[in-house]
């Protein structure tokens, strides 16, 4: 049960911006997403709040208390790191079973307590064996164990699968959700993979370079990005991004003449793969067929607008020849407009 | 090794081959030969011709000498003893000892072994081969000289064990403090990345460089007076330290601490920070994470730094002769001052016999510890 406060903190090396004005109140139980590419400040975040790194400006509250200069054991919050970061020396039991020895909770409980979380990542067949003696997946159990045998107020969890091999990333997420469910504690998730952020997250806080550029549940920030570096990092494909001059209600680049609801002057127009079609002739955008891709499940359609590069998704039995002449439609109402210079949304 | 790729012309392999077992042979004569000679009567060690030095007719013939029956079961029980501590040893230990002390374990069983060693080769053996020599006709016949009133000379007429204790107490000195220093500024320096500790590291670079006889003179003056300027401190009691193992001890330590905090932090570096985040966020403090955590993955580190600080300890020559008094001499003065008399050929073996005395427990030592110290000096094998 723990509600976290961020206001407005900030780490600075020196003259060296690690994390700037950071401001947001995570709620009770909510699973949050600290998203972005790497170096934006994300794991600094989370290392801040728990009690690795000092924050040089603002406050942390946890539960209403400032913690800025508690220890880490004293903020009551567990963390899975990357790399693992098991005891070589200890086995998995000794593993999972160190936070409850060091923190003098009664030896009399300890074994139902480890036994319960090793059950709960599955690992009750590998309590006697040495982290060198799992794969990475176990490891990772063990790591996930021994976060939730002592109960946490907080859970921290920095990349935990970034190490994982891709199959059982997925498997492990579906875990990571599921007990995060089942225990209903607040999390904080840091990765740069944005799938794993939209299918985990309540909330997803999507930083660059130190700022943080969004905060919004994972639907809000993929169909309303509120500027032009959050559209081209979420999803997969990023958004459609084309430079152009709107004038007179259309919006203009090469091969593409696309009306839109906006003032005259320089913009960047966004739009999905999934929501522009193939159409006959007369679509808003027309253009040589720079690649095609299949993807099994549909066909992507690349084309040159401009400097960028804009994909459309077809049917899965689309075929055409490269440089073949190709026709987008493009509606209205799926276009998002960011301003030229700052990249922000323009309009609701 | 098998692959085809790594397999060497016959050419190279016989020449690295040869080459080795010179090797063996340069480095390994010496100690062999002090080996021999230190068991025979002057007479034989000094011999022009090498096989009598080995088989010692001399010695012989004062009646110092070990029959075929003698050094077959000798060699039978140092055999068995060998087989008794790499096989049933460790696992008893392992069945025997609780999880979590098992060093006391191997303590107990390290003793046990020892103790019936030697009463089973120097107190059993010789009896029972006093019965069965005469039985065996000239199986029982003495061949080899051999003798053993050097070792009792040096160690009991000249007041060896006496240099051996003072020895034992430099060594443990300055290993406890090397370590017990070394260990805390090596963690505290490789965890911490500011530039005072780069700077701190290279001073103590400098320091090592220094000649050792810098040091020494240096400390000099300071511990002949040390009455005086602890005096405000201590009383009357203020000791002289010039002399004592402590002034030894403490001009040791100073030579070898910047050695031992690059070497321990070096160690510190292999080991993962995220370790001691891990713990300190599974609720260790600093230090807990440190004891708890960070140096029980250390122990390679730890012994092979521990083993060259007891290593220059226990060979250091310079700053032992030039600070102790006659009564806190060390072993390797000791035996310097036995060469250097104005000797008979007795004298000179039973140097001899002293310098295998200071010998052999570096080897028993090496052999120990061979396994830490081998994953202790191909680093990286500490990581988890």
């Amino acid at each position: 049960m723990a509600e976290i406060q961020l206001r407005n903190v900030g780490k600075r090396w020196g003259s060296f911006v690690g994390v700037h004005n950071f401001d947001l109140t995570i709620a009770d139980r909510e699973f949050l997403v600290l998203l972005g590419p790497s170096g934006c400040g994300k794991t600094t975040t989370m290392r801040m709040i728990a009690g690795l790194e000092d924050a040089t400006e603002g406050n942390i509250l946890i539960d209403g208390k400032v913690v800025n200069d508690l220890e880490p054991k004293d903020r009551d919050v567990a963390m899975v790191f990357q790399s693992y970061a098991l005891y070589p020396n200890m086995n998995v039991y000794e593993n999972i079973r160190f936070p409850l020895k060091v923190r003098g909770i009664d030896p009399d409980t300890h074994d139902e307590k480890v036994r319960r979380a090793s059950a709960m990542v599955e690992l009750d067949d590998f309590l006697h064996r040495k982290p060198a003696e799992l794969s990475g997946g176990q490891r990772q159990r063990v790591a996930l164990a021994r976060a939730i045998v002592r109960e946490p107020n907080v859970f921290l969890m920095d990349e935990p699968l970034s190490n994982l091999d891709a199959k059982l990333r997925v498997s492990t997420r579906a875990q990571i959700k599921n007990l995060s469910h089942e225990l209903a504690v607040t999390t904080i998730y840091v990765t740069h993979d944005q799938i794993e952020a939209m299918t985990l997250a309540d909330r997803v806080v999507v930083m660059k370079q130190g700022v943080v550029q969004q905060v919004g549940s994972p639907t809000e920030i993929y169909d309303r990005p509120a500027n032009t570096f959050v559209a081209g990092f979420i999803g997969s494909p990023a958004m459609n991004l084309m430079e152009g001059e709107v004038s007179g209600g259309v919006f203009r680049a090469d091969h593409a003449e696309i009306p839109v609801d906006a003032p005259d002057g320089p913009m960047t127009l966004g739009f999905r793969a999934e929501d522009a079609s193939l159409a006959d002739a007369g679509g808003q955008i027309t253009a040589p067929i720079y690649t095609l891709e299949l993807l099994g499940d549909a066909t992507m359609i690349s084309v040159r607008v401009g400097g960028a590069l804009v994909s459309v998704k077809a049917d899965k039995t689309f075929r055409a020849e490269i440089g073949e002449p190709v026709s987008f439609s493009v509606p209205k109402d799926i276009c998002h407009l960011f301003e030229a210079g700052s990249g922000a949304r323009i309009g609701g | 090794m098998s692959s085809r790729a790594l397999r060497q012309p016959v050419s190279l392999r016989l020449t690295s081959n040869i080459f080795l077992a010179l090797w063996c042979l340069i480095a390994a004569f010496p100690i062999f030969w002090i080996v021999v000679m230190s068991f025979k009567s002057p007479v034989d060690a000094f011999d022009s011709n090498a096989l009598n030095v080995i088989f010692g007719p001399a010695t012989l013939g004062v009646g110092k000498g070990l029959s075929l029956l003698d050094i077959i079961l000798g060699i039978a029980v140092i055999w068995g003893t060998i087989l008794a501590a790499t096989k049933p040893l460790p696992s008893m230990v392992k069945s025997y000892s609780k999880p979590g002390q098992e060093w006391f374990g191997w303590l107990a069983g390290v003793v046990v072994l020892l103790v019936g060693f030697l009463l089973v080769f120097f107190v059993i053996l010789p009896v029972v081969l006093n019965v069965l020599n005469p039985l065996f006709g000239p199986l029982g016949r003495d061949i080899l000289g051999l003798t053993t009133e050097h070792y009792k000379t040096v160690w009991i007429d000249r007041g060896f064990s006496n240099n051996f204790k003072n020895s034992l107490i430099v060594t443990t000195g300055v290993v406890t403090v090397s370590l017990t220093v070394g260990t805390l500024a090596g963690y505290g320096l490789a965890r911490s990345g500011s530039t005072l500790a780069f700077w701190i590291l290279i001073v103590a670079l400098v320091f090592r460089a220094l000649p050792h006889s810098v040091l020494v003179a240096g400390y000099l003056p300071v511990f002949i007076n040390s009455a005086e300027w602890l005096a405000p401190i201590l009383g009357e009691n203020a000791p002289t330290l010039y002399g004592k193992p402590f002034a030894v001890i403490a001009v040791l330590v100073a030579i070898n601490q910047p050695f031992t905090i690059w070497m321990l932090r070096s160690f510190f570096q292999n080991i993962p920070a995220e370790l001691d985040e891990a713990a300190r966020v599974d609720g260790c403090s600093h230090f807990q994470a440190f004891r708890r955590v960070i140096m029980p993955v250390m122990w390679p580190g730890v012994i092979t730094t521990g083993l060259f600080s007891f290593l220059l300890a226990y060979n250091d020559f310079l700053v032992t002769a030039l600070l102790l008094d006659a009564q806190n001499q060390t072993m390797v003065p000791a035996i310097v001052g036995m060469f250097n008399r104005e000797t008979t050929t007795t004298d000179q073996v039973v140097a001899v016999a002293a310098a295998v005395s200071i010998t052999a427990p570096l080897i028993f030592l090496v052999l120990i510890f061979q396994r830490q110290i081998v994953s202790g000096l191909t680093a990286g094998a500490v990581k988890g």
